[in-house]
């Protein structure tokens, strides 16, 4: 009996370790029966300027999604993004509206802002053994200050479209003729390809999963595990810094005080998309695909007749229900 | 067989308490597989970790190819080429068998990780080991077998020669046995120094040239494998003095009832159709190497692991246990092997730890009688002799024998009538070993009734009124004490050759 | 130093409720000097508004906090409580007592929610304490249709509710809060409730092992924290009468760090509701002062964050050096 029963729990063990590809393919198809459902039931849905606000939604969320992907995959969170996208965003449009620095230095100024708040995050948990959520936590709250101290509490309008120093604007939404495309898509689909390629193919990315996998082992491995803890983190600021850049072109008016909320999306975009709330699971792409599941839901609930407030109380329970079948498929694999 | 490649020479370490290794020798030459056995803390483990640098030694000599070493940590003893596959594997569950092989030395083709020359390389390894792997595969699809096989090809990727085997089998299967014999015949054949530890007889025969025999953190002897029986080496396993009288007869009567009848237990592949009875006032010794499935057993009766079968009847009426609440409510106590994880709640006070099963006697409308609490409390202090300077101490400032007491009282307050107690003196001092032993015999006499789970021989022929022995998940034999002895036992819990 | 700790006094009230209490002070002074407005009563008064609802979230958490576990939804929880409840009592007619009940029966239920998934799904609590974030301020959204909610002020029919915070210039809240605080102990110290929430947080195997239903006591202490809550927002409604759909997120570090700065260890088991109240007390002064000397609440947004990093760092190498 021992021999029969030593095979039986290796062939239900795969549905955890290799299961990241096939719930791609199902988040892909809710992608589409979302998209056709929410078609079917308005007609004014059906319109290509619904894909282009649908665009609009995702950038800033999907770039959340491709690095908080990161920290979520070693075991952690990040949820100072949302408010981080903010305040950066403030701090570099500040520079820009009220200090006369040209467009590119406001970018990058968000950006780097972004990659020393993801440091602290980094520094938080890693060398000061912080958990992870209560240290974010923080950082989430701190930079909801320093935004709007950055900013003197007034909202920042990053240059619109017609006037100087917008061109950055067309980054995201070009048009061509009378017709507007959604540049930025293509942006964030090189972006995910080259995350992808960083987090399978490049030490950072397989360091990440190893921690997340099992941190003494890596340890044991004579791994600089602090030194890759900390990247996981940076790689998230930094793309909540790129995330920053994406909303400031999109709506171009930056109220602080808000991003609290951005999180979930993105963090609820990468957990429906495959990442494992317990780390080591997870893809770039699927986190892509998680951030399309909740924009469909942003934009597509008002078109049938339900308050957009809706999407929050949907997507809290998406996320649950995500985790919930994460958790089911790790005990069917622990029952022999 | 070749040259020595390693000699450990007159090996002394100490712990607090504790004389680990006395003056112990052990060589291994190349090309051969050298056994290394003895009970449960005969000190095998202490004196491979001396060797690979997680214990530094007292005194005595390391020679490797001839030349004195001393490593500091496991990473100095592998680039010197001396390698453990560990029983418990450090495996990384989702990466591939190559990405863990390569690990923290990764081939790289500019910043890429160049997977493709892993693979090969790991696929290379694979073949002169004549393993069947895929090295794409996630590591955590494997079964333990593989796994293992993994953790060897690492080793030998280290260019090992001298591999250390820490109870390899113990999670494999037949078929994944024989392959790993494959694997360390082949090893030999390369002259690799191989050391192997292992309980069970029939695989020393089988694998190893040579067997080194330790007891009580002693050296006892080595043999020939092929020119000895499984006999001799029990018999230098066990051929200790024991100072204490063992027990000769049992002092239960034939007749007295049975309490506690366990049919066909089952739970995963550590407890396999367990049948046994406990009667009034009796300690049932439970004896077995470490492995053997005895604290598996005992948690599954207690509910605290699911279990897949059998029937539980306790003074004659089938119950249903399906949770230790289940058990407890059943009159059953579990005093566990791990104190400090599943014992005792070390912020808490010992007032606190011992009125923990027993809350709602305490309970007085919505508040906790504090007065009633201490005073139960108190009086298991005294009737222990727990030395504490009062009940409001926290438990984690008690030492090991006072900590046991606080959770035997925890059950004893709860009054329970069956206790199962999993190495009880696991840790402990003579002096409070003793007065475990005391108690036990008081508790029995008193009408109780006891499993005690020990991997000490002596314990267990001091103790138990009749015992019971398990080997891989199945009980091998029961036996009553007046016809017990250490060969017998040993015997029985060693699979037959 | 050691002979100061080994005093018999000094021991029973805690070293560092006693350093708390300094800081306490040492705070009132400072802003006292910076702004010679802030010595009268009426700033006093206003922190003290603030410490109530403050306060209960603080306690709440405390229980959450106990098992090993958090909850960061509690925040957007009472404002979702306020404005469900207050928009029943202005649109719909319910009752004033009906309402305040509603309002604790919403954070009530918020946390079954919240104890269900951790306790019986294992659900990691931050993911729950995210959800049920938005979910609360969705909630609180679609309910009110995104319009702020008024509560009656002390002059209309319905006003006497905001008695609860001060009558003249009494501060009854004071009194109710202390009066919970103690509850909220005795319910901790000296209750099979407290005495398992608190085990399980240290040990949970070896409480279950006891033979004790450790889900149902995790879960009640998410409850526990629900319930308080759904009082903290009676006292916002009655400190400020107005809540706005959308926020409330700032309250959950501050609560947090009121109870890590009282004592309360984020590793589990060890919880102090007595350093909660002074913790609270703390992050109330700082907030009032923070206004008085002419700063934004953003910087108070900062300071807390610092506060709560080099709190639970502290406990954090504490652990790590007795180990």
């Amino acid at each position: 009996m021992g021999k029969s029963v030593g095979n039986a729990p290796a062939e239900k063990k795969k549905s955890i370790f290799s299961g990241a590809g096939s719930q791609k393919i199902i988040v892909l198809l809710v992608v589409i029966v979302l998209f056709a459902f929410f078609s079917i039931f308005s007609a004014n849905f059906r319109r290509y300027t619904t894909v282009l606000s649908i665009m609009d939604y995702s950038y800033y969320i999907a770039l959340m999604a491709i690095g908080v992907t990161f920290p979520l995959i070693t075991g952690g969170v990040d949820l100072s993004i949302g408010t981080g996208l903010i305040c950066y965003s403030l701090a570099g449009g500040y520079l820009v509206i009220h200090c006369g620095w040209p467009t590119w230095a406001g970018m990058l100024v968000s950006v780097l802002f972004g990659i020393l708040i993801g440091t602290l995050n980094g520094a938080l948990v890693s060398l000061m053994s912080l958990p992870p959520f209560l240290a974010t936590l923080c950082t989430c709250m701190m930079t909801r200050g320093l935004g709007s101290i950055c900013s003197n509490n007034f909202g920042i309008s990053w240059p619109t479209s017609g006037t100087e120093g917008s061109w950055f604007r067309d980054i995201f939404k070009i048009t061509i003729g009378d017709t507007k495309y959604p540049l930025g898509f293509l942006w964030v689909l090189l972006l995910v390809l080259l995350m992808s390629f960083v987090l399978n193919h490049t030490k950072i990315g397989r360091y990440t999963i190893a921690i997340g996998s099992n941190k003494e082992a890596t340890i044991l491995s004579g791994i600089n595990v602090k030194f890759y803890h900390i990247m996981a983190y940076v790689i998230s600021g930094l793309f909540a810094g790129l995330a920053s850049i994406a909303y400031s072109a999109v709506f171009s008016t930056v109220q602080p005080g808000t991003g609290a909320g951005f999180e979930l999306e993105a963090i609820g975009g990468a957990i429906i998309g495959g990442v494992s709330a317990s780390g080591g699971v997870g893809s770039v792409t699927g986190s892509l695909l998680g951030v399309f599941v909740i924009c469909l839901l942003k934009t597509g609930l008002p078109y049938i007749g339900l308050q957009a407030n809706w999407q929050q109380i949907i997507t809290g329970m998406v996320l649950i229900g995500a985790v919930m079948v994460d958790i089911l498929k790790k005990k069917r694999a622990e029952a022999v | 067989m070749g040259d020595i490649i390693l000699t450990m020479k007159d090996i002394d370490k100490s712990f607090p308490g504790v004389h680990a290794l006395d003056h112990v020798n052990f060589e291994v030459k190349k090309g051969e597989v050298h056994a290394l056995m003895g009970e449960n803390g005969a000190g095998k483990s202490t004196l491979m970790k001396v060797l690979t640098g997680i214990y530094t030694k007292d005194s005595g000599s390391i020679v490797y190819e001839g030349k004195e070493v001393e490593f500091h940590n496991t990473r100095d003893a592998q680039d010197a080429g001396i390698v453990i596959v560990h029983q418990e594997l450090n495996m990384l569950g989702h990466l591939t068998v190559a990405q863990n092989i390569f690990i923290g030395r990764e081939f790289k083709k500019g910043i890429r990780i160049d997977d493709k020359k892993m693979n090969e390389e790991a696929e290379k390894l694979f073949k002169k080991l004549n393993i069947d792997i895929d090295p794409t595969e996630m590591m955590g699809n494997l079964t333990v077998g593989k796994q293992q096989m993994c953790e060897i090809a690492k080793a030998i990727s280290h260019e090992a020669k001298v591999i250390i085997f820490d109870e390899p089998s113990a999670a494999l299967t037949e078929a994944e046995i024989e392959e790993l014999f494959k694997i360390i015949r082949d090893l030999r054949k390369q002259q690799l120094g191989i050391v192997y530890i292992s309980h069970r007889m029939d695989e020393i025969k089988v694998i190893t040239d040579r067997v080194t025999v330790m007891r009580d953190g002693t050296y006892v002897g080595t043999l020939i494998t092929n020119d000895c029986t499984k006999d001799d080496i029990i018999n230098m396993m066990v051929g200790r003095v024991i100072y204490e009288d063992p027990k000769t007869e049992s002092s239960v009567a034939k007749d007295a009832p049975i309490v506690l009848k366990v049919e066909n237990l089952n739970a995963g592949k550590m407890v396999q159709d367990v049948s046994f009875e406990l009667r009034k006032g009796e300690i049932l010794g439970f004896s077995g190497l470490m492995g053997a499935g005895r604290t598996e057993t005992a948690r599954a009766i207690f509910g605290a692991d699911p279990k897949t079968g059998g029937t539980i009847t306790i003074n004659g009426k089938k119950v249903e246990i399906n949770s230790p609440e289940d058990a407890v409510k059943c009159g059953i106590g579990y005093l566990s092997e791990d104190r400090k994880r599943y014992g005792i709640v070390v912020q808490k006070s010992v007032a606190e730890n011992s009125t923990m099963a027993t809350m709602e006697n305490f309970v007085k409308g919505l508040f906790i009688n504090k007065k009633a609490e201490n005073k139960a409390a108190q009086d298991y202090v005294d009737s222990l002799a727990t030395k504490t300077p009062s009940v409001d101490q926290l438990v984690v400032n008690l030492s090991g024998g006072n900590q046991q007491k606080v959770v035997i009282a925890k059950w004893l307050i709860r009054n329970c009538d069956i206790l199962i107690f999993d190495e009880p003196t696991r840790g402990i001092d003579v002096g409070a070993k003793n007065e475990i032993y005391k108690l036990m015999n008081r508790l029995a006499e008193e009408g109780k009734s006891i499993i005690m789970i020990s991997s000490e021989m002596t314990e267990i022929l001091r103790m138990s009124d009749r015992i019971v022995v398990m080997c891989e998940g199945r009980k091998t034999g029961e036996i009553d004490i007046s016809e017990a002895s250490q060969e017998i036992i040993m015997n029985m819990a060693t699979r037959e050759i | 130093m050691e002979k100061i700790k080994q005093n018999p006094i000094v021991k029973k009230i805690g070293i560092n409720r006693i350093v708390l209490c300094g800081v306490l002070i040492l705070m009132y002074a400072i802003f006292c000097m910076l702004s010679p407005k802030f010595a009268g009563i009426q700033r006093i008064m206003s922190a003290l508004n603030y410490a109530y609802f403050l306060g209960f979230l603080s306690l709440g958490v405390t229980f959450v906090i106990a098992t090993g576990g958090i909850d960061f939804s509690i925040g957007p929880v009472m404002f979702c409580s306020a404005l469900v409840s207050g928009y029943c009592l202005t649109k719909y007619g319910v009752p004033l007592v009906l309402s305040l009940l509603i309002s604790v029966l919403v954070g009530c239920l918020f946390g079954v929610f919240n104890g269900y998934f951790v306790a019986y799904w294992t659900v990691p609590p931050f993911i729950i304490s995210m959800a049920s974030m938005n979910i609360a301020k969705g909630l609180a959204s679609v309910f009110t249709k995104t319009q702020s909610v008024s509560w009656p002020q002390s002059v209309d029919a319905n006003g006497w509710y905001r008695n609860f915070v001060k009558m003249g210039n009494f501060p009854v809240g004071l009194v109710i809060f202390l009066v919970f605080a103690v509850i909220c102990s005795i319910i901790l110290n000296q209750t099979k409730a407290g005495r398992y929430i608190l085990s399980l947080g240290s040990n949970k195997e070896a409480v279950r092992l006891s033979g004790v239903n450790v889900k149902k006591w995790e879960m009640l202490a998410y409850i526990i924290c629900g319930i308080l809550v759904g009082i903290a927002a009676i006292f916002y409604v009655a400190a400020y009468t107005t809540v706005q759909p959308g926020y409330g997120d700032s309250y959950n570090n501050e609560a947090i760090a009121g109870c890590v700065m009282g004592g309360t260890s984020m590793a589990g088991g060890l919880a102090s509701i007595s350093g909660t109240v002074i913790g609270v007390f703390i992050i109330a002064l700082l907030q009032e002062g923070i206004l008085a000397i002419g700063f934004s609440k953003d910087y108070q947004l900062i300071i807390t964050g610092i506060i709560v990093i080099v709190a639970v760092y502290t406990d954090v190498a504490t652990r790590r050096r007795k180990n």
